[in-house]
């Protein structure tokens, strides 16, 4: 323990306990120059105001609140049983969305926030696009994401988040890649949609269309936005086509031509990432650019580039954004970033942890760490959901309290097992909780290798939905 | 504390204990065990030359069944150390309580009870095409059919112990080779058995036909030894494609496998069951045993509840009552039959927990440890269906019963019917969907109800197969027409 005397001051005056959302205003350098410690103090107290604020006002926190006989918020410790669990975005009845049901979903997305969704006119909506469209347009920011259960889970965030998560979308970037979105506007090539209600796609239009200084330099593979509809629906409609009732489900014929596209095009995707880069790389020959996409399409791209004798030569200061894993690529190079760096002439690769469930993104350094920063109270369980001491290094389910969520419930569960340094000696020089490189999905594994019982039924692979997973 | 087991490989009437070349295995709940390295046994474990089953194709089945028996009566946990071992692993390893495994533990002698192996063998293949070739009618009967032993690999399941036995007397009456590959929720069962074979008659042709070993699943090496259209002709595998997968890539044309799918299993109940006090209470025991009879840890056991409901506050009402009864007859359930839980399940209590918080689409009563229901409001099973266990079930309205076809399949096994009347209407549609089996859920004595409903006459169809009668190989012998025939050739 320190002696010296904490900077109690300093912090009270960048961060204001009653505006969690303006503590990047002046960048995220005096953010991470500042210990996590020194911010124990004003996150408990917003912790505690969040709490006030929405223990009756967000239904589904107020019956985990009478479930959990949680009186008052004093500590972190107390907020932890009422941290939302994955299920809670996703807990209505599938039948709702087979039957389109929009009125009951309204009613039950309405208990997530503080926002009177009751009031949102719904006539003449048959589409979950359009139904989250018309919340959009009410003042909602919907996200929705689907996991590895295929069911579509709706994160129910809204515009008055949007100054906050604006700036921390930026500030991360900006503090993995060097490059300032808001005033040095770079050419954007992302190998995906367009847009669309999924999460990760909304923040990419959201914060990149700008960053990239405006539509017509922002690039995508696909022109169009993915589909709430199909995706919600995958599942269900690859079961009726496997039983050949397909017809029988009495879907919009658009909706149905929909569908046949996007899996054509899922069958293409790799040769059409590979096409259009290469397009890109004469177009562009020379020029700064940003790159998108996932490890994966990187590596791919390179490796059949090189093969093919194709080689790009961006102008100096390009940098790559990505994240999100190797999905579907096998026996990637062990040092891939040097791989696509090389294949690319571009060796600034930035990169941010975060998830659809969390607005503070968290950038990686230097050391290839990711720093959490203060908008997000970080927690470790291990595999009996009790709380890892926040101290050394610990792994264990990631779990956080979003403290930028003002309209709705900010604690959250992940599915994620991560390393968090708790120590700041990071060499890079930032502070804060570190994320380290490794992160795995938290498996509930109970051990033995091969048990084999007669009972029950495992879901159906569904190679439509491994598809849409990927956006 | 890991205890470390000893698994030895049966090799055809020799026991080869771990020596230093042993191998060491994760099992369940923290237990460890150890066995010889499979890789060099694979030569003990196949039999590559299938003339060498001559020994038990002239064996006449009655003396095989005599052996059997013989067998039977000393697989008793009092008294045969092997299966007291087998029984102890199975125990922190299986995840069936003690009282549970000691009732499964004592159906073993009865699977063994002479008369029912005779019927089996009768009824599913017939003894007659055993023992020799039988003509085919007149004029016909230059025709001979017999029914040969073939070299068989089992993949056994191993959440009920029972599994070993029967592997055991199906191969021994198809006159079939026979290598078990354990699983590592019950290592030592199936070698219990045959251990018990040793020590009566190392030689017989029984016991000189039973190789048991345990590897691990997707051992490559393992497979690809072992499965050959040389050294394997059929292989029978439990718990579907998890345990096929692995194999998959060796099966060619030639080797015949009888997949015995994970299954599912539901109860069906008319209005009547909601109609007085007593019928609902009748109905309620009918699917607490029905789905939680060796705590819901097999296929048979219900675990969604569809009831001939609208979905009217009123209806869910009685619905509510319904589940609120079958978690309270969980509770008075004979603990050979059903215990409440070691432990919460922690997965499904947060789906539980989840649907509780959704009070406009669920109703949750109980918890994973004493039982518990999850009430749908509307017409529609839960979407965790699939992960059901710890003794709950989902109750369903259906206004109209028949729709729940549409929510069966060839893996759906078996279905629970209330009250009987219902049956007649239900049979043929659920039967054409893919169920396997209807059983009664009326009764006033859980033990009586629990035994009617797993007991079946020998020979009954598994899952909609008769796999005894996959497991041998049908061989014609054709003279000329008109050509005398011997009508039997002697035997042994």
């Amino acid at each position: 323990m320190s002696l010296a005397p904490r900077q109690a001051a300093s912090s009270l005056a960048l961060f204001p306990a009653d505006r969690p959302g303006s503590w990047l205003d002046q960048g995220y350098e005096p953010v991470l120059a500042t210990s996590w410690r020194d911010c124990e103090d004003v996150q408990l107290s917003v912790l505690k105001r969040r709490f006030e604020q929405m223990k009756e006002s967000v239904v589904a926190l107020e019956r985990l609140v009478k479930r959990q006989g949680v009186r008052s918020v004093d500590s972190v410790e107390d907020v932890l049983p009422l941290l939302f669990d994955h299920r809670v975005y996703k807990s209505y009845p599938l039948s709702l969305i087979e039957h389109r049901d929009i009125p009951k979903l309204n009613a039950w997305l309405d208990r997530l926030t503080t926002h009177d969704l009751s009031r949102v006119d719904l006539s003449g909506l048959t589409m979950i696009d359009d139904w989250l469209t018309r919340l959009d347009e009410a003042g909602m920011l919907i996200g929705t994401s689907s996991g590895t259960t295929g069911k579509l889970s709706f994160v129910p965030r809204s515009k008055v988040e949007l100054p906050a998560w604006t700036r921390s979308y930026h500030e991360a970037s900006r503090a993995t890649s060097g490059v300032d979105p808001y005033t040095d506007h770079v050419d954007t090539f992302f190998p995906g949609y367009r847009g669309g209600h999924h999460m990760m796609l909304k923040m990419l239009s959201l914060f990149n269309i700008p960053a990239a200084g405006g539509p017509e330099r922002y690039h995508t593979l696909y022109q169009t936005h993915i589909s709430s509809d199909l995706m919600s629906l995958a599942a269900r409609m690859q079961a009726a086509e496997d039983r050949g009732e397909l017809q029988k489900l009495g879907l919009e014929p658009a909706l149905l031509k929909a569908r046949e596209e996007m899996i054509t095009q899922a069958k293409r995707r790799d040769q059409d990432i590979e096409s259009w880069f290469f397009k890109l790389f004469e177009e562009f020959r020379g020029k700064r650019v940003k790159l998108g996409g996932s490890f994966g399409d990187l590596v791919r791209t390179a490796r059949s580039g090189i093969q093919k004798g194709l080689k790009p030569e961006f102008a100096p200061h390009s940098f790559i954004m990505t994240g999100g894993g190797m999905k579907g690529l096998k026996d990637a190079p062990e040092d891939w970033e040097g791989y696509v760096g090389d294949y690319f002439g571009i060796h600034n690769i930035g990169m941010v942890y975060g998830m659809s469930e969390v607005m503070g993104m968290s950038p990686r350094c230097s050391h290839k760490h990711f720093h959490i920063m203060p908008h997000t109270i970080p927690v470790l369980f291990d595999r009996d959901m009790k709380m890892l001491p926040r101290k050394g290094a610990q792994t264990g389910r990631y779990a956080f309290f979003d403290l930028m969520a003002a309209s709705y419930w900010g604690g959250f569960i992940s599915g994620d097992q991560v390393t968090i340094h708790w120590e700041e000696d990071c060499p890079c020089g930032w502070k804060g909780p570190r994320i380290g490189p490794v992160i795995t999905r938290f498996a509930e594994m109970e051990g033995g290798d091969d048990k084999i019982t007669c009972a029950g039924t495992a879901q159906a692979y569904n190679e439509f939905m491994d598809f849409v997973s990927q956006v | 504390m890991s205890a470390l087991y000893d698994i030895p490989i049966i090799a055809r009437g020799r026991i080869i204990d771990p020596g230093e070349d042993a191998v060491e295995f994760k099992g369940r709940a923290g237990a460890r065990f150890r066995t010889p390295d499979p890789h060099k046994h694979i030569q003990d474990l196949v039999l590559g030359n299938p003339v060498l089953l001559k020994d038990l194709n002239d064996t006449p089945v009655r003396q095989i069944v005599d052996f059997l028996a013989a067998a039977g009566k000393r697989l008793r946990l009092e008294g045969n150390p092997y299966l007291q071992e087998s029984f102890a692993l199975a125990l922190r390893a299986g995840g069936l309580d003690e009282p549970i495994l000691r009732g499964v533990y004592d159906t073993l002698p009865g699977m063994f009870d002479p008369r029912g192996l005779m019927e089996l063998a009768e009824r599913t293949i017939g003894t007659d095409y055993l023992d020799g070739w039988v003509p085919a009618p007149a004029p016909d009967s230059n025709v001979r059919v017999r029914a040969v032993g073939t070299r068989q690999l089992h993949i056994t399941a191993g959440n009920v112990p029972v599994v070993a036995a029967l592997t055991i007397i199906r191969a021994a009456l198809t006159k079939s080779d026979c290598l078990i590959k354990s699983p590592s929720n019950d290592p030592l069962t199936a070698n219990a058995i045959a251990r018990t074979l040793i020590e009566l008659d190392a030689n017989h042709p029984v016991t000189r036909h039973i190789a048991v070993a345990y590897w691990k699943g997707g051992d490559e090496l393992m497979d690809s030894q072992i499965v050959r259209t040389s050294r394997i002709d059929k292989i029978t595998a439990w718990g579907g494609m998890s345990s096929v997968k692995h194999i998959q890539k060796f099966l060619t044309p030639g080797i015949d496998l009888t997949a015995l799918n994970p299954k599912y299993s539901i109860s069906v109940l008319g209005k009547e069951a909601l109609e007085s006090e007593a019928a609902m209470k009748e109905a309620a025991l009918g699917v607490a045993v029905l789905s939680g009879f060796y705590n819901q840890t097999a296929c048979v056991n219900t675990r969604i509840v569809y009831v001939e409901s609208e979905a009217d506050e009123a209806s869910l009402q009685r619905l509510i009552e319904l589940g609120r009864k079958i978690v309270a007859a969980y509770g008075r359930l004979p603990p050979v039959m059903s215990t409440p839980a070691a432990a919460p399940n922690a997965d499904l209590e947060a789906e539980l927990e989840a649907a509780s918080l959704e009070e406009d689409f669920y109703h949750v009563e109980g918890n994973t440890v004493g039982g518990g229901v999850v009430v749908s409001r509307f017409s529609d099973r839960v979407d965790f269906y699939d992960r059901l266990n710890s003794r709950v079930v989902n109750i369903v309205p259906i206004p109209d019963l028949l729709e729940i076809v549409k929510w069966c399949d060839d893996t759906t096994q078996t279905v629970g019917v209330y009250p009987e009347s219902l049956r007649d209407r239900l049979a043929d549609p659920l039967a054409l969907a893919g169920v396997q089996r209807l059983v009664a859920l009326e009764g006033e004595d859980p033990m009586r109800m629990f035994q009617e409903m797993n007991t079946l006459p020998p020979g009954m169809p598994h899952d909609g197969m008769e796999p005894m009668r996959r497991g041998v190989r049908w061989v014609i012998d054709q003279r000329r027409r008109g050509a005398a025939v011997p009508v039997r050739l002697a035997v042994g």
